[in-house]
């Protein structure tokens, strides 16, 4: 048998001939197809167990499943341009906003690149949640009220931009960031305006402030060596 | 990890946490480890959303993540595994658990912990004594301190851990003036490539003093969102409670160890009887804080001293006591062996080999229930005989020819079987060369616990179908409930009700119970795949330790 002989005296071989050879018999003729996708089943399945313990563990994996839908572990694809302007995106998307909104992450647990910036609804004003935080960003407060107008005026100027903006623009951007927190981490506070007017990404995010806490105990332990 | 296991991890994680999610969870366990840029660029989806599912990931303990990896000051890289999101799959269970020791408020106090991921003791206890209020009578309330003390519990018997502080993120800054004398130009050793065991740190079972005084608040039922809005808001104030940056997770390791002593002592209440369980159970209590948690074996515990420690409700004599054991260690199953004579006989409970039996009786009934009784028999007779030739099977198991041969084959191209070929000389001439069949054990489980994955992620699949095949009527469904129960609450007239009742016809209300039975079934199924999951993970992760 020429493959056979091809495959002698390696340890780990297939067979390569066939089992009339050994005994005379045919194993199962080598099936060539995928197996199908619902293959019939010889033997009758035996009943799932059920009782107590099974019911109740049932419904706690059910309403596991259902707790987790209202809670705000589930980012969603924003609705793309949808074709008709119905009357239920309104309710749909204030939702959504309000469950992202509910989790406030404790940002020292997380990568600082991380720190993501939930966008406020525009109709909700920026400055109720501000008030409480603690005096140190009231500079930044400040600054954001001044710039209020301007922002409007950018952000629109931004939106038109944006549609000729390739991808890459946005992620040069972003690294850029990286960097440049990495490199100056003290001069936050300058950094975030420069990158106001760079990126135009930022602006219209709002940032809840908890980063300068983070920040500033950063700082403190700089401050020790 | 294998294709199938990134399979069911997607589809978990996209039930719990929506596609987003499982986008990025799929591609980083295809992946590897990733930084944030390129996770962005090969996933196709925006920065925001990138980041907010990775805080999610994280937030759950999915995802770790980690700098430096490739030299000073290189970003962080996220790494996702598959064991921890496979055990979404077991939640249910751990709930259980909780439940039958530690009541209700433990129940819900892992519950809330799975549900939001990684929180501090304060929060956690805050939720559940206002959700356990939200059960009680009018007018009863659940006191905070009295969660605390089923949460301190829960961390004293380990159930539950703190999360191990982040690498990168606390020491960052110690560590930085360490690694400065390295030369700058050269890739720094790796620093932080394996995150920390949480049993690394000296603290992870120690519970801070927390000062929570109160009791649980019953949300008032009203119609006002923003009276909500406001008590939400008030909820998250910042009260400081001295415990705020400690996290703490499940030890999901410590619920499989007591997953594994309840199966050995419900396998040794069906193979034997409920006294022998009873005193297995006592054994494996004596042991379970002497005992590491790998051991193949418990610590040698005398006669006298498990005849001491039995419970007198059991009313177990001492001589009755000595021949359960002897019946024990002679079973077959090596559940109990004997470690020596002395102080009345030494004996220990075989961990490792009683997991090791329960997987073989796992693959034994596997080939039963899918090839029948006398296919069965010649697997269990491989198993035993580990070698034997096809003349032989047909032999030992007295099955006709034809017949074996025929069964013999269908396990070889399930491979169930395998087959050994032992050349006369080194031609490998068919005519001089002994076929071997052969049962390997561990390999067998290794594949069988695949297709669990498989049918697991084939049960949720067809469960989804189910669901959206009937998503209009799910949803009518649902709109009428809704209407009901507000109705109700303003107590309209009951024709008025009923009206509303009927607005679901008949047939439209027999397809809703059918698919209800439908999708309780797949449920239930994927709970007890696991199961047997867990057994098959359980004797692979036991023959890891100790080789």
């Amino acid at each position: 048998h020429p493959s056979a002989m091809a495959a002698h005296g390696r340890g780990q071989r297939t067979l390569s001939f066939t089992m009339e050879t050994v005994k005379g018999d045919a194993p199962p003729p080598s099936v060539q197809q995928p197996t199908p996708v619902f293959p019939v089943m010889e033997q009758k399945p035996l009943p799932l167990t059920g009782g107590e313990e099974a019911e109740y563990l049932l419904a706690l994996k059910q309403d596991f499943r259902g707790a987790m839908r209202s809670l705000p572990f589930s980012p969603v694809l924003p609705v793309s341009c949808p074709d008709v302007e119905r009357y239920s995106d309104k309710y749909n998307r204030s939702e959504q906003m309000d469950k992202l909104l509910d989790w406030a992450p404790d940002w020292k647990r997380f990568p600082r690149e991380l720190r993501v910036h939930v966008r406020k609804p525009a109709r909700d004003s920026q400055y109720t949640l501000y008030s409480d935080y603690t005096p140190c960003n009231q500079v930044m407060m400040k600054k954001k009220g001044v710039k209020d107008k301007e922002e409007v005026l950018l952000k629109l100027e931004s939106l038109e931009k944006k549609e000729e903006q390739e991808t890459s623009e946005d992620e040069e951007g972003e690294t850029k960031k990286k960097q440049e927190e990495e490199e100056a981490e003290g001069e936050e506070e300058y950094d975030e305006e420069e990158f106001e007017e760079e990126t135009d990404y930022i602006m219209s995010y709002f940032d809840n402030g908890e980063d300068f806490g983070g920040d500033s105990d950063d700082n403190m332990d700089e401050a020790i060596y | 990890m294998t294709a199938q296991e990134v399979r069911l991890c997607g589809l978990l994680l996209q039930e719990h946490f929506g596609e987003v999610v499982e986008k990025v969870g799929t591609h980083l366990l295809k992946s590897g480890a990733q930084n944030l840029r390129t996770i962005i660029h090969e996933t196709g989806l925006s920065v925001d959303l990138v980041k907010k599912s990775l805080c999610v990931l994280v937030q759950h303990g999915a995802t770790t993540f980690s700098s430096g990896r490739k030299g000073l000051g290189s970003p962080t890289e996220y790494h996702t595994s598959c064991d921890r999101i496979l055990r979404i799959l077991r939640y249910p269970r751990y709930i259980y658990t909780a439940k039958t020791l530690y009541g209700d408020t433990g129940e819900l106090i892992i519950e809330e912990l799975l549900q939001r991921g990684h929180t501090t003791m304060s929060s956690t206890v805050k939720t559940v004594a206002d959700r356990l209020t939200q059960n009680m009578a009018e007018g009863r309330t659940m006191d905070y301190t009295e969660v605390s003390s089923t949460f301190s519990k829960l961390v004293e018997t380990h159930f539950l851990q703190r999360c191990p502080p982040l690498p990168g993120v606390g020491n960052k800054d110690s560590s930085a003036p360490i690694e400065t004398p390295a030369t700058p130009g050269t890739p720094a050793a790796p620093v932080n490539t394996a995150p920390p065991t949480p049993e690394s740190f000296p603290e992870c079972y120690k519970v801070p003093s927390v000062t929570l005084i109160g009791r649980g608040k019953r949300q008032l039922a009203s119609e006002d969102g923003e009276e909500q809005r406001s008590a939400k808001r008030a909820k998250m104030d910042p009260e400081t409670h001295g415990d705020e940056g400690i996290y703490w997770q499940v030890n999901f390791e410590r619920f499989h160890l007591h997953f594994r002593d309840q199966t050995i002592i419900s396998a040794v209440a069906n193979k034997l009887d409920q006294t022998s369980s009873e005193i297995v159970r006592t054994m494996l209590r004596m042991s379970e804080v002497t005992t590491s948690p790998m051991a193949t074996c418990t610590k040698p515990l005398s006669a006298n001293e498990i005849f001491r420690s039995l419970p007198p409700s059991y009313n177990i004599l001492r001589p009755i006591l000595d021949q359960y054991l002897t019946l024990l260690v002679d079973d077959p199953m090596e559940f109990v062996g004997k470690a020596g004579e002395s102080g009345g006989g030494m004996f220990v409970v075989n961990l490792h080999r009683a997991l090791a039996n329960l997987a073989r009786a796992t693959l034994e009934s596997v080939v039963q229930e899918r090839f029948g009784s006398r296919s069965a028999r010649i697997f269990r007779l491989l198993l035993r005989k580990r070698h034997l030739e096809q003349k032989q099977v047909e032999d030992f198991a007295m099955i006709p020819a034809k017949e074996a041969k025929d069964m013999l084959y269908t396990l070889l191209s399930q491979n169930l079987v395998q087959l050994q070929e032992i050349p006369k000389t080194p031609d490998y001439a068919p005519s001089r060369t002994f076929y071997l069949y052969t049962v390997n054990q561990l390999p067998t489980a290794r594949m069988l616990l695949q297709n669990c994955y498989k049918t697991v992620a084939n049960l949720i699949e067809r469960r989804l179908f189910e669901t959206k095949e009937s998503k209009r009527l799910l949803e009518k469904s649902q709109r009428i409930e809704a209407i009901l129960a507000s109705l109700q609450a303003s107590g309209a007239e009951p024709e008025q009700l009923t009206e509303v009742e009927e607005m679901i016809t008949a047939p439209e209300k027999q397809q809703l119970d059918t698919l209800r039975l439908h999708i309780n079934k797949l449920d239930s199924a994927e709970n007890q795949v696991d199961e047997t999951i867990f057994l098959l993970e359980s004797y692979i992760n036991s023959t890891n330790a100790s080789s």
